[in-house]
């Protein structure tokens, strides 16, 4: 399991490492504009192809790139309902606090839980190496993140079902 | 270590240029300024600020006959600026320019430079006696997306562009009362304004950092695939070579000689690559690596591979490639977007032993050729 986990971490890391080769580039259709082109796709040639990174069904990464913006899209393990409700609220905790984290999408892309947007500005002010190091941490600590708040509540529901039941013994 | 000096001048450079004589560096720390820092003994001091663009400057060159200089931003101007007394003062280009200018050069005789646009134009001025101003003519239609970068062969008649489109162009700029018809232009010397001359499709993706060599007779130019292109023979049969290397894509690159030419990029490293006496060219090694690392790189490389095949590692350490060369020594810590040859005044040698590399981690490095024994061969 955690091998698995590591080998879909490292291949994240290094389609990042590749991928994350961005530079200001001002808008070719609108006037002094410098936008995005990841999210305005006014120009096809300036897109890359998109790479999908899979690790079954329900986990998957995807990686957009433009000349000047990147993409990473994340599909959240959810085995059952209560994980789905929890990775759901947890995330939306998070990108409500999006300025706080400065690469992360205040919406996800559609079909997936959660987006970071990299812009070349984050290059330039902030190391690449970091960067990257971010994202794969997130990415590791988001599973473990939800497992124990399931735990947690699971923990917490036993609790109050035996307290309540106590009162018919 | 072939870098000789490394200046920290602000966090983030995006293009520099430096006076005819080295003693000055004009460079856009990232905004809408140029800053022009003197050298005085050891330290640098900034000596002028140029304010006159509203938005990031992404072009900068110095002529080195008339000491001019020549900046394009992005918001969609240019000027030229004459140093007049101890004051810098703008004069501005016409450049009927309704996108931002991303590139810009001067022709070798400094009579006209040309400017590379997100318009999908490149923009081909001169001066006019009677206006007092610069003016420019088009060339439109050509170009399926933003030129990126322009290089003027030293003819002063040829401009060879890259584009996002991944297309290499070489157009004829003969503009009538400006340049005068000479054999020595040779074969294109009859040609008409923005005429194309040749279109080179050789890369799968955007291109970047056109450059012609010295003589004219070699031109190179970057893919965003990690490709560096040679092409020989300009003409109706291009011969063209496609250099694939394993390190992330470049930005710019430089011809110090006729055999050798160093590339930047996001790498962080400079890349040498050089020719073999039948013209065959091939990465030769990284400059600026530790001594530990130096040697040949495809040398290791190999015996890397093979102690991989045999099931020991025969160097000890670095058995992941990737964790190996970000450990080693940089100079530049970011994308290295700008390089610029440092001739030596006087000297009239076609070979370059200096050149400044500037990049996202605002450094200017001044690399030395000298004294390396491997490179010293192509030069």
């Amino acid at each position: 399991m955690a091998t698995t986990l590591r080998l879909y971490l490292t291949c994240i890391r290094n389609t990042l490492e590749a991928a994350m080769c961005l530079q200001n580039f001002p808008c070719q259709e609108v006037e002094r504009h410098n936008k995005p082109e990841v999210e305005l796709k006014t120009s096809s040639e300036l897109l890359l192809n998109p790479i999908l990174i899979c690790r079954n069904e329900s986990e998957k990464c995807l990686i957009e790139t433009s000349i000047n913006s990147l993409r990473i899209s994340l599909k959240v393990k959810q085995t059952d309902e209560l994980e789905n409700i929890l990775t759901k609220k947890f995330l939306r905790f998070l990108s409500m606090r999006a300025e706080a984290f400065q690469v992360l999408r205040r919406k996800p892309v559609q079909g997936y839980d959660i987006s970071f947007l990299i812009t070349n500005y984050h290059c330039e002010d902030m190391q690449k190496q970091k960067l990257i190091d971010f994202i794969v941490q997130f990415m590791e600590d988001i599973d473990k993140e939800i497992s124990e708040l399931k735990m947690s509540v699971n923990t917490r529901g036993r609790l109050v079902a035996t307290e309540f039941l106590k009162q018919f013994i | 270590m072939t870098a000789i000096a490394v200046h920290q001048f602000a966090h983030c450079i995006t293009c520099h240029a430096w006076s005819p004589d080295h003693s000055m560096v004009a460079f856009c720390p990232n905004n809408n300024e140029v800053h022009i820092y003197k050298s005085l003994q050891d330290n640098w001091e900034r000596v002028h600020v140029l304010q006159k663009h509203d938005q990031l400057i992404s072009g900068i060159d110095w002529s080195v006959r008339s000491n001019r200089i020549v900046t394009a931003s992005h918001d969609r101007n240019s000027y030229v600026w004459n140093l007049e007394g101890s004051e810098w003062v703008p004069t501005l280009v016409i450049l009927r320019l309704n996108r931002a200018a991303l590139c810009v050069q001067w022709s070798p005789k400094e009579n006209k430079f040309a400017v590379g646009s997100g318009a999908k134009t490149v923009c081909i001025c001169y001066y006019e006696q009677e206006n007092n101003w610069w003016v420019s003519k088009l060339i439109r239609k050509r170009h399926d997306s933003s030129v990126t970068n322009v290089a003027w062969h030293p003819n002063n008649l040829l401009l060879a562009t890259t584009s996002t489109d991944g297309k290499c162009r070489i157009f004829s700029t003969f503009i009538k009362g400006v340049d005068t018809k000479d054999s020595k232009a040779g074969t294109f010397s009859d040609s008409k304004f923005g005429e194309l001359i040749v279109q080179l499709d050789l890369s799968f993706s955007w291109a970047f950092g056109v450059k012609w060599s010295a003589s004219g007779n070699t031109l190179a130019y970057a893919g965003h695939n990690s490709m560096i292109y040679f092409v020989d023979e300009v003409g109706p049969s291009p011969l063209a070579q496609s250099v694939a290397f394993r390190d992330l894509p470049l930005r710019d690159i430089l011809f110090v000689s006729e055999r050798m030419v160093i590339g930047v990029g996001f790498d962080c490293h400079p890349m040498a690559f050089a020719a073999d006496e039948r013209g065959i060219w091939s990465f030769v090694r990284f400059l600026g690596e530790k001594k530990t690392a130096s040697g040949s790189k495809y040398g290791s490389q190999f015996s890397e591979a093979f102690g991989k095949l045999y099931g020991q590692p025969r160097q000890g350490v670095g058995n992941d490639s990737v964790e190996s060369s970000r450990l080693r020594g940089c100079v530049h810590e970011n994308c290295i977007n700008c390089i610029v040859p440092l001739k030596e005044p006087g000297g009239r040698g076609s070979t370059i032993k200096r050149f400044s590399t500037s990049g996202l981690d605002g450094k200017v490095v001044i690399w030395d050729l000298e004294g390396q024994d491997d490179l010293s061969q192509y030069l």
